[in-house]
């Protein structure tokens, strides 16, 4: 009883000067990786600092008390933590130089990054295998595009609707999920992906393999998407306009995860991962939360899917085949399966890496085959492994 | 022992394709009352827990709980009446913490939902936080060791305490009727004693709390049920106390086989 | 009219054969595994290559062997994907023997991707289609308005008798023994002596050349093979088998069968039908996995608990 009082007030303890110095040294050191490795051309200087994170995490696997320090310094200064990040990201595209093809990958990464989280509540925390997560992304971006170009409705409201009726499709995905399991399901999700695929290229009103052009930026107080960001003298690229908004759905998409993880629903989900019959004997409806599974991936792919198809303005089927499906499930394999941190930067990492080293990124999808398979044989749980919940200050 | 049924089993049976693993076996269990369930391997002890919690469907007969027909409910929803079980083999989330299993032990009795977790999640979150605490007091009233790790993983468990974290887990959704399938398998005599003891704690504090219990140690077949029930080949083959089972040919002959039963 | 009937009768039942010979090595591998080998399509697949590869360097050496060399280059493309499936399950896939489903599923889908780049980059110009010949070039006219290519008949005869040996195969001969001795118990036939790493390599050979000699014939159908013909000739497939119920033979022949037939009639009446196959695959795939999670011809397994 002592010893746990004492561990309890340990995680209650406030936070100390050391605390605020680990998380702004972290974060600033991060910030900055990120900086050279978006604006570096010399593939030396790419492997550089890729090498620079290996080194980093290999220290952090042999000297586990440091990556406890760490951690704990976050759980302590979590105030200083967000904040700090928060303008970090407010902050970033002014470091870049006005480089509007970082300004791009950045985009491209965080877009993906949603997608990752969304996919990780099926695959990372109740173990469903789900390759339709591209075909979700797909759904929302021709929704928001078509209302968009036919009735002229503007981009805030195609943003819901178009999560409305992805929804309505990702519950569609999930009631087989009530009679099939593991291989079988899989095969459902992989059809329908093609299936969706396959409708999108050969229907008329979605433009067929052409897809749809001339979807218009979405404008806010009178500011077009479009235009530079002027503001006191400095000017930002007009893609800067959808960095911040995608900076956003990512914040959206980590609260969003973290709420779920941290109730009823992630613990029902864990366990129905962990083992489904004794899931179903603790009194659990282990279809309903399948199927919310299902439900939570396509609205937050279809967020990101709108968000796509209004910034580059033109979107065809080749945007969302299986293949996409595969890439984002590669992200939260290497980055950690129920691990926020982890998926996104698996996200950033798997996004980057082939535009990076560009001599090689004709072989994109093989290295991510092969990338999976290694990981799956070598380090399954991925670069961050899942935690233990703690549940602090309650006893 | 107050004298009215809690959970009754009238003409259960179930087919498998031709075989027939349970044939018309009617049970009691009154309330406050432990029922032991013995017979040799195979004998369909785990079917008829299977039968009782909605795991499978039976081909013909009732289950009842306090007169409510649970037949044709799903598994969750028998949970959710208030009937718990333990699993022969132990079946813990074995990549959470111990806290954690007993938490979700409490899935029927909490409440919030996706919009609470989403858009309330103080709530959500104080409610949890609410039935860690009492996940909390409850492994430290099934075993202080236990509560002790409560942080661990399930998986780092030694086997005793495995068993008690089932128990602990079972006993989470605030259940009117425990079953446990075989706890002591794997368990040495000290191992034993201790969980015929936490048995005993259990019930002295929860005496309206009716356990079946499947068992093949016969220490604990002795000391704990109140009455036993014997199943041979999917059939009920005697019923009483302990004292009198044992004595019968009938049973000696399931448990020894007929030459052997002649010589004892 | 009725020219026309058999002469889609007759595209039916090759369509069917072509999807068998690969969807049966799904059933099988599923049997015996236990876990859905989903790059069995791309392996499958890679024989089409391999053949052209073998024809170039055969038309290299000797000229003028034009058919006997095809012949030749076909039995060393089913050769060769049969060793390929083996050495895949060495490299991969034995190393998610006991692992959880989910996790050899997903290796084996990224094991199908890494497979088909590796024969689009191998092969030179091998992210185009590359043209492919048709294996017998003869046709005949029996009926007015009714023609019955050689290549047909050769589909359907030796699909017959691959799945006849496989039967017998099966059936009669002491690896097959072992194959069903593994696929029911593969604790229980450790305990007799039988090695499962050997009945696991032996499948793995078999389902991979039948699975060639499919993407052979599949590819001579088409007129022209694709590094990416593996996914949907793997979706086709694994449909049949799931239709037909994993772990059933004949259920993967007569899945086949279905998804041919159904393929045939959308061809045959819709407008634009080529583009919308799998669509109506797919849904007869989802239908079935609704109404009879096991399949047509497979069992509901009880869960031990």
């Amino acid at each position: 009883m002592n010893m746990a009082t004492a561990l309890d007030s340990g995680r209650l303890t406030r936070p100390t000067f050391s605390d605020f110095a680990i998380v702004v040294a972290s974060e600033l050191v991060g910030a900055i990786l990120l900086r050279f490795f978006l604006l570096a051309d010399d593939w030396r200087l790419v492997g550089g600092i890729l090498l620079l994170f290996c080194v980093g995490f290999a220290v952090m696997q042999i000297r586990s008390d440091w990556e406890e320090r760490i951690g704990g310094a976050f759980s302590r200064a979590s105030r200083l933590a967000v904040g700090l990040a928060i303008l970090l990201v407010l902050l970033f595209p002014l470091a870049l130089n006005g480089n509007t093809y970082a300004l791009h990958l950045l985009i491209v990464s965080q877009l993906y990054a949603v997608l990752a989280i969304a996919l990780n509540f099926q695959l990372g925390s109740a173990n469903i295998p789900n390759f339709a997560t591209g075909a979700s992304y797909g759904i929302g971006a021709y929704v928001s595009a078509l209302l968009a170009i036919h009735f002229d409705i503007n981009f805030w409201l195609a943003l819901p609707a178009a999560a409305v009726v992805a929804t309505a499709f990702g519950f569609l995905l999930g009631l087989p999920s009530m009679r099939t399991r593991e291989s079988y399901l899989a095969l459902v999700t992989i059809a329908f992906g093609v299936v969706i695929h396959q409708l999108l290229n050969n229907f008329d009103w979605t433009g067929g393999p052409n897809g749809l052009v001339g979807i218009p930026a979405p404008s806010l107080f009178g500011h077009s998407f479009a235009s530079p960001i002027l503001l006191g003298g400095i000017k930002l690229p007009s893609q800067a306009n959808f960095y911040y908004l995608s900076a956003v759905l990512v914040g959206i998409a980590i609260i969003s995860a973290q709420r779920l993880h941290g109730s009823r629903i992630g613990l029902a989900w864990n366990a129905l991962r962990a083992d489904e019959l004794a899931a179903r004997c603790q009194g659990i409806n282990v279809i309903w939360y399948k199927v919310l599974a299902f439900a939570v991936d396509a609205f937050l792919a279809a967020f990101a899917g709108t968000i796509y198809a209004f910034y580059i303005s033109f979107i065809s089927p080749d945007n969302f085949t299986f293949l996409v499906s595969v890439t984002i499930m590669t992200m939260v394999i290497v980055g950690g399966m129920d691990n926020i941190l982890g998926v996104i930067v698996g996200a950033f990492l798997l996004t980057m890496l082939p535009e990076k080293l560009r001599a090689f990124s004709d072989y994109r999808i093989l290295f991510f085959g092969i990338v999976v398979i290694l990981f799956l044989m070598i380090r399954p749980q991925g670069l961050f492994p899942q935690r233990l919940r703690r549940y602090g200050g309650s006893q | 022992m107050s004298g009215h049924a809690v959970l009754r089993g009238e003409g259960l049976t179930i087919r498998f394709g031709g075989l027939v693993a349970m044939d018309d076996v009617d049970f009691v269990l009154e309330a406050g009352e432990i029922l032991g369930v013995i017979g040799p391997n195979g004998a369909g002890k785990s079917t008829l827990f299977n039968l009782i919690t909605g795991l499978y469907r039976p081909s013909a007969g009732k289950v009842f709980l306090n007169d409510r027909p649970l037949n044709g409910l799903p598994a969750h929803r028998i949970v959710q009446m208030g009937v718990s079980r333990t699993f022969q083999s132990s079946r813990l989330f074995a990549d959470l913490s111990v806290l954690d299993n007993v938490i979700i032990g409490m899935h029927s009795r909490t409440h919030s939902g996706v919009f609470d977790a989403l858009l309330r999640p103080s709530k959500a979150r104080g409610e949890l936080q609410q039935a860690a605490a009492k996940a909390g007091d409850l492994l430290r009233s099934v075993s202080a060791s236990l509560y002790d790790q409560r942080e661990r993983a399930a998986s780092e468990l030694a086997q005793a305490d495995r068993r008690r974290l089932e128990i602990a887990r079972a006993l989470a959704a605030e259940p009117k009727v425990l079953l446990l399938d075989e706890p002591s398998s794997g368990m040495d005599d000290r191992d034993t004693d201790a969980l015929i003891a936490d048995i005993r704690g259990i019930t002295a504090r929860r005496p309206e709390l009716s356990i079946m219990i499947i068992e093949h140690d016969m220490r604990l077949v002795a000391e704990l049920p109140h009455r036993v029930m014997v199943i041979e080949y999917g059939r009920k083959i005697a019923e009483g106390s302990f004292q009198d089972i044992r004595n019968m040919p009938r049973v000696q002959e399931a448990y020894l086989g007929r030459k052997a039963a002649a010589h004892a | 009219m009725t020219a026309e009937l058999m002469q889609q009768g007759l595209n039916w039942l090759t369509l069917g054969c072509i999807y068998a010979l690969i969807a049966v090595g799904f059933s099988l591998l599923f049997g015996v595994l236990k876990v859905i080998h989903f790059s069995h399509g791309d392996v499958s697949l890679v024989a089409p290559f391999v053949a052209l590869a073998a024809l170039q360097g055969l038309s290299a050496s000797a000229s003028g062997l034009s058919a006997i060399g095809l012949l030749i280059a076909c039995f060393i493309a089913v050769v060769a994907t049969g060793i390929l499936g083996v050495v895949l399950d060495w490299l991969v896939i034995r190393r998610f023997r006991d692992a959880p489903a989910m996790m050899a599923l997903v290796a084996t889908v990224a094991l199908g991707i890494a497979l088909r780049e590796s024969v689009g980059h191998l092969f030179p110009n091998g992210h185009n289609p590359q043209p492919f010949p048709r294996l017998i070039e003869a046709d005949f006219n029996p009926t007015e308005g009714f023609t019955l290519p050689a290549f047909n008949l050769l589909v359907i005869g030796s699909s017959i008798v691959v799945v006849a040996l496989l039967f017998l195969l099966l059936r009669h001969t002491p690896l097959g023994v072992r194959i069903r001795a593994v696929s029911q118990d593969r604790e229980a036939a450790r305990l007799m002596a039988i090695s499962p790493s050997s009945v696991f390599r032996a499948t793995f050979f078999i389902t991979s050349a039948v699975g060639g000699l499919g993407g052979l014939f599949y590819a001579s159908y088409a007129g022209v093979t694709r590094f990416d013909f593996g996914i949907q000739a793997g979706l086709i497939g694994f449909s049949a088998a799931v239709v037909g119920g994993l772990g059933s033979m004949p259920g993967a022949i007569i899945g086949s069968l279905l998804i041919a037939g159904l393929d045939t009639v959308v061809q045959a009446t819709l407008p634009d039908g080529a583009s919308y196959r799998l669509v109506f695959a797919f849904l007869l795939v989802i239908l079935v996995l609704v109404f009879r999670p096991a399949g047509l011809f497979g069992s509901v397994a009880v869960e031990k608990v």
